[in-house]
């Protein structure tokens, strides 16, 4: 093996911080540390000449571990290790530390300690730098295909924007048709265009020239790379990112999409007529059916519960182009796509449960949906409201507000389009007929979006009437067919019975039926209310914690129209973004099992909050815990988690952690007993920084030692610092809710319990452990905390170790 | 045979006999064994959970330490004693806090709840021990589609979290029993809106226009009777037609009859062995149409 | 508005047995909407009870008589969206009203026939012989002294009663 050869080299920030720190004393310290070929002093380090320095020493082979102390730590290890690679050397044997914001400004009133302590600091990043050993980098293929699941506007809209990259996609719909839940809508707001208008694909714009079209017309299913593939759904998920094989069942359509010509001829002879759930079961079909407005494809479709198949075959035998196949199976097709958008919407809750609004019971009480299918020209009434049960025109409206939603025995949350949904159709109701009497029940109106509040504006100017109040219940009277919806008028302070023909509530939308198998399929996680969740809701709001899946649309929350296409669109780019390369290139910055150490246990792919530790047969009836490469993302928790210490991270070895613990508590230059602070790479860290930045005070015995993630720490870790002359510890992490790997801070919080325990069995203090979740902005906490401590463990006295 | 501790309660014994001697029979007949609880006090209905319901609990769960000690469970007729007995049971069994608490205070008395018997409404008891064959066979008498309105009471549904007993917006083990016994269950409005019965003696003019309610709905339904299971829906709606009368001036002859009887009639205790002299509203209408 | 903090009112009712739910009110009306009571007399509205208290107006919800008007039928707590447990709500203010002396006749009348007979239906007489009459076995007499036992513990006693030891 190479010698090693650190070169550590000091910015004293324009002779910044040299007016407190002694550069003197620290040079000829570090000079003397073994393994020390290379000190040098400058301004800066992380660009222009004192970078060119770094890179001459590389260069010349002079040096092969790289130690810089700087005053922009983050930006500084980027640039350098993107500097040194160039230089030949590998990226990872950079060690970066922070003299200014850690140690010369809050300890600016004593000099002479700050620098005693920076000696340490600097000692802990040499010992470390010497244990660093290279790091390489993988690469994982990418098929550049995607996957999108779900066939509604955010599934379309998503579809056209990688097809037109150049990306294979595959568009798979459990319905017979394209469309969704938007197809059913008639109009959207805020544009009040039809609900089958989408952007017009680019790569057909000699057919379109415009910004936007029906999608029948769009020639959207012509677009080049876009499959489309109806009455599908996924059915197995395997591989891994970048490289996933999803198993597709096509359910049988009994009509070949390539032969149909749309003629009709099959509907007419055909014998069998159902209920048209499509049109709210207001209107018939045949068991052969095509929905209107037409989506896609322009093909019939059989419905299989309705059909009598070979008994009747009158379809097949007038069907001009022969494209009815009676005998069709469901198939199975593979496919091998990069990256998966799911896609699947949102649908009504189903308000029978709530009784006192016998919602099933009383026809003429119905869904937003089913007052959508009446609004529409193509729908069972063309376009009138009606009394679904007598068929006669409705002409006293009232909606009910938040049924299902904002309520806490069935969907707690609001759902954020119903308030819009109801001034919509209240307005389309009035603009049709004026004489129409229509009241909306609310509890309050949301109308936050965009020109939305000009909905609610309008719909009062055209005399649509607001109670403010929930009813308590819709009584049917059988002597006039009348609804009464019980509501008290708060405003008023008086209770009403508001007669209506037609009473629409306005349900809850909650997530589509199949979430719940799909997200264990893809290994994706739900929220609490069942929708799919986000990585993180501000930064990465279309991403899942599984690299390469993506989430858009009313499946991960109920939207608007044009949110869902907002939502398409970022999940879009980021599943292009994702494999645009053709390959997935990553520093191996991964845990790693030692096999023969690892048994059984299990602790660690259930903590994994990436799913990426399975555990593996060993052959001998034992099973071992395997990290995939790709899914690791370095966090550590694993590590912290294994009872037996068998993982470790490549970027963070036990000995180098060691190796820093020692250097820290090597120099103490203070009159007070030695604190050390483990903290993690994000807030933990972020909040030491800010308390730097901001010139807070704390004393220098406080040393600090940064780890990728508090859920990485050990019991023994916190043990091994007592042993080596701490006489406190600190443990600064993120929020246990805010936790940049999910659950490290909530791990954390538990070793430090477990180990005030063995403490305390010790007959140590345990107040002499602590754990702190801070966030950048709370710098001022943790000059507080560090103070605090070194003031505890001053009363406690010097500890005493057997 | 099956065996209950009867649990009475206050206003059933001392007020309104006919409802007791009619289910003692009928129960009885049918297979019931009652026992009489010793030392059994008032259950702490709504009037002493208003003064405290901390107090309230711990009389309930006295009077369910009786029934454990018996080694029995409990049968209440009143709705207002299965509600109170029935909330403290179910509070105490599944919250271990508050079931500490009581116990605490318990101990004076040398009682301890232990959570290990059940409180029945004599519904409950027909419907699960008799069973609805069985009863069907026992009736002699056919109710001869009688129009009977069904007035649960509000405490034998509500609260249904720990009440339990029916589906609280759509309940149909009552109007079963009624149907059992060739009665006609029939819909009137507000069917399981309140009487207003807590309001008397406080608010009576409150309570009394609230009662009135109930009896025009059932009468503008078409009722031949209402029938109640709980003595203060009974008392609101009997005795106060006598003052609508004087306050309202309307005369509704509206008989109010406990299921209890209703049920003893249909199987074959003849009407001179029931206490009917106790309505205020004559029941005569009623004996003649079911004959 | 009095000089009651609306907070310290609240926290006073959410840490009483039956008050823990009020906070979840967001005053959707679905109570009053429910209510028999609401719907016979203005002088009753559980949804302005559940503000006024939330508001912190002290004197107004424990001392007049709005109150007393609940009928205690649950529908509200049914039917509540928010699972604001209305109707123990209401218990809650009554126990806290009963103990700053708002104590209507009737419910002194109950608490009378509690402490000295265990019952709140004193038998008669008229009816003890009519009992016999009909056959039906004499009625058992409660276990007062028992009562009397944990009337004491739980401090019933004293909050009818105020004066130590002081019983009917």
């Amino acid at each position: 093996m190479e010698e090693v050869k650190v070169g550590v080299f000091l910015s004293d920030c324009g002779g910044q911080i040299a007016k407190i720190l002694d550069f003197e004393a620290l040079t000829n310290f570090v000079k003397t540390v073994p393994g020390v070929t290379l000190v040098a002093r400058g301004s800066e380090f992380w660009r222009g000449q004192g970078l060119q320095t770094i890179v001459d020493a590389v260069k010349t082979k002079k040096i092969n571990r790289v130690v810089v102390a700087e005053a922009v730590p983050k930006i500084s290890e980027v640039a350098v290790a993107k500097a040194v690679e160039a230089a030949g050397l590998n990226p990872h044997l950079v060690e970066v530390l922070d003299l200014k914001d850690h140690c010369a400004w809050p300890h600016r009133d004593t000099p002479k300690e700050a620098t005693e302590k920076a000696k340490a600091m600097l000692l802990a990043a040499i010992e470390k730098a010497k244990l660093l050993e290279p790091i390489e980098k993988a690469e994982f293929p990418a098929v550049k295909s995607v996957l999108v699941i779900g066939g509604g506007i955010a599934g379309m809209q998503a579809a056209e924007d990688l097809a037109d990259m150049g990306f294979q996609v595959y568009l798979v719909e459990k319905e017979p048709f394209l469309g969704g839940l938007a197809a059913k809508a008639v109009r959207f707001f805020p544009t009040d265009d039809c609900a089958i208008c989408i952007q017009s694909p680019k790569d057909l714009a000699a057919v379109t020239q415009t910004s936007r079209k029906c999608v029948y017309r769009s020639g959207f299913s012509e677009i080049p790379n876009l499959n489309i593939l109806t009455n599908a759904k996924i059915v197995k998920v395997e591989g891994s990112p970048g490289n996933f094989r999803v198993t597709v069942e096509r359910k049988p359509r009994y009509v070949d999409e390539k032969k149909c010509v749309a003629c009709d001829l099959c509907t007419i002879v055909c014998p069998v007529e159902v209920l048209d759930e499509y049109n709210a079961k207001l209107s018939k079909r045949k068991a052969i059916y095509i929905n209107k407005p037409l989506v896609y494809p322009p093909a019939y479709v059989i419905d299989a519960k309705a059909c009598k198949f070979h008994e009747c075959a009158k379809c097949v035998e007038v069907c001009p182009t022969k494209a009815i196949n009676l005998d069709q199976k469901t198939e199975q097709v593979t496919l091998n796509v990069g990256s998966i958008i799911v896609a699947t919407g949102f649908r009504e809750y189903d308000p029978s449960v709530i009784k006192e609004y016998h919602y099933g019971e009383y026809s003429d009480v119905v869904t937003h949906l089913e007052l959508a299918r009446m609004l529409d020209a193509f729908g069972p009434t063309g376009g009138v409201p009606i009394k679904p049960s007598d068929g006669q025109p409705a002409k006293r409206i009232v909606f009910v507000q938040c049924v299902g939603s904002r309520d806490r025995r069935w969907n707690p949350y609001c759902s954020s389009i119903c308030c819009m949904i109801s001034l919509k159709h209240a307005t389309m109701i009035k603009e049709a007929f004026p004489d129409a009497d229509v009241t909306i029940c609310y509890i309050d109106i949301r109308t936050t979006g965009r020109e939305h509040e000009y909905y609610y504006e309008r719909a009062r100017d055209m005399g649509v009437k607001f109670v403010k109040g929930r009813p308590s219940e819709i009584v049917h009277d059988p002597a006039t067919n009348t609804l009464i919806v019980e509501v008290e008028d708060e405003l008023l302070r008086r209770l009403l019975e508001l007669e209506a023909d037609l009473v629409v509530l306005a349900t809850a939308m909650v997530p589509s039926e199949d979430a719940k198998e799909l997200a264990q399929m893809l290994g994706i996680e739900l929220d609490q209310d069942g929708f799919f969740k986000e990585y993180n809701a501000k930064l990465r709001p279309t991403e899942t914690k599984r690299r390469g899946i993506f989430i858009c649309g009313g499946a991960v929350f109920p939207k608007d129209a044009p949110t869902t296409s907002l939502h398409a669109h970022s999940a879009a780019v980021k599943a292009a973004k994702f494999l645009m390369n053709g390959k997935i290139v990553k520093d191996l910055k991964v845990a790693v099992v030692n096999q023969d150490y690892c048994g059984n246990c299990q602790f660690c792919p259930v903590t994994c909050p990436y799913g990426a530790i399975t555990l593996e047969p060993k052959g001998d009836g034992h099973f071992a815990a395997k990290v995939s490469e790709i899914l690791c993302e370095g966090c550590g928790v694993c590590v912290g988690t294994c009872p037996v210490g068998a993982i470790e991270l490549r970027h963070l070895k036990p000995s180098q952690i060691s190796a820093q613990i020692k250097a820290l508590l090597s120099i103490n230059g203070t009159s007070k007993p030695l604190v050390l602070a483990f903290s993690c790479s994000e807030c933990g860290h972020a909040a030491v920084d800010s308390s730097g930045m901001a010139m807070m005070n704390y004393p220098a015995n406080v040393r600090v030692l940064r780890v990728p993630c508090t859920g990485v720490i050990q019991v023994q870790h916190i043990l091994e610092a007592f042993r080596a002359g701490a006489q406190g510890v600190m443990v600064v992490g993120c929020k246990p809710d805010g936790c940049h790997y999910e659950v490290g801070s909530q791990k954390a919080k538990q070793k430090v319990e477990m180990a005030k325990r063995l403490l305390q069995a010790y007959g140590i203090e345990p107040e002499r452990l602590e754990m702190f979740n801070l966030v950048f902005i709370e710098g001022d906490k943790f000059a507080e905390a560090a103070k605090t401590m070194t003031e505890k463990v001053e009363k406690l006295g010097p500890l005493q170790l057997a | 045979m099956t065996s209950y501790a009867l649990f009475l309660g206050c206003t059933i014994p001392a007020r309104q006999p006919h409802y007791e001697l009619a289910a003692r029979k009928a129960l009885t007949k049918l297979g019931i064994e009652l026992v009489d609880l010793e030392g059994a006090t008032c259950c702490a209905p709504p009037p002493i959970q208003s003064i405290d319901l901390e107090t309230s609990l711990a009389i309930a769960a006295y009077n369910i330490c009786l029934a454990e000690e018996a080694d029995l469970n409990i049968l209440t007729l009143c709705t207002g004693c299965f509600e109170s007995l029935t909330i403290a049971n179910r509070l105490l069994k599944e919250n271990r806090e508050l079931r500490e608490k009581i116990n605490k205070i318990l101990s004076n008395a040398g009682k301890e709840f232990k959570g290990t018997k059940e409180v029945k409404h004599y519904l409950q008891v027909l419907m699960d021990d008799v069973g609805v064959n069985h009863l069907k066979q026992n009736v002699v008498k056919p109710l001869n589609n009688l129009n009977v309105a069904a007035f649960s009471g509000c405490h034998l549904l509500r609260p249904s979290e720990l009440l339990r007993f029916d589906d609280p917006e759509r309940p149909r083990i009552f109007d079963t029993l009624i149907e059992v016994l060739g009665a006609k269950s029939i819909p009137y409005k507000n069917k399981l809106r309140c009487c207003g019965g807590l309001l008397r003696g406080y608010a009576d003019d409150i309570a009394l226009a609230i009662a009135r309610d109930k009896i025009v709905n059932a009468y503008n339904a078409g009722a031949d009777c209402i029938s109640t299971l709980c003595p203060f829906c009974f008392l609101t709606l009997d005795l106060g037609q006598m003052l609508i009368k004087t306050t309202y001036k309307e005369e509704y002859n509206l008989p109010i009859i406990h299921y209890a009887e209703l049920l003893s009639l249909s199987i074959g205790v003849e009407p001179k062995e029931l206490a009917l002299d106790f309505h205020k509203i004559k029941v005569d209408k009623v004996l003649e149409k079911i004959g | 508005m009095t000089e009651e903090k609306p907070l310290d009112f609240t926290r006073e009712i959410t840490s009483r047995l039956g008050g823990e739910t009020i906070t979840h009110c967001y005053q959707c009306g679905t109570c009053a909407s429910t209510c028999p009571v609401a719907r016979t007399t203005e002088r009753y509205n559980p949804r302005q009870l559940i503000r006024l208290a939330l508001l912190g107006q002290r004197d107004e919800v424990l001392k007049g008589d709005t109150i007393w008007l609940c009928a205690s039928c649950y529908n509200c707590q049914e039917r509540c969206p928010q699972k604001v447990e209305v109707a123990d709500v209401i218990y809650a203010l009554r126990n806290m009203a009963i103990r700053e002396g708002n104590v209507p006749a009737i419910y002194m009348e109950f608490a009378t026939g509690l402490m000295s007979e265990g019952r709140l239906a004193p038998i008669s007489k008229f009816l003890e012989k009519k009992r016999t009459e009909y056959g039906l076995p004499p009625l058992k007499p409660a276990n007062v002294e028992a009562l009397k036992i944990i009337l004491a513990a739980t401090g019933f006693d004293k909050i009818m009663f105020k004066k130590e030891g002081a019983s009917p």
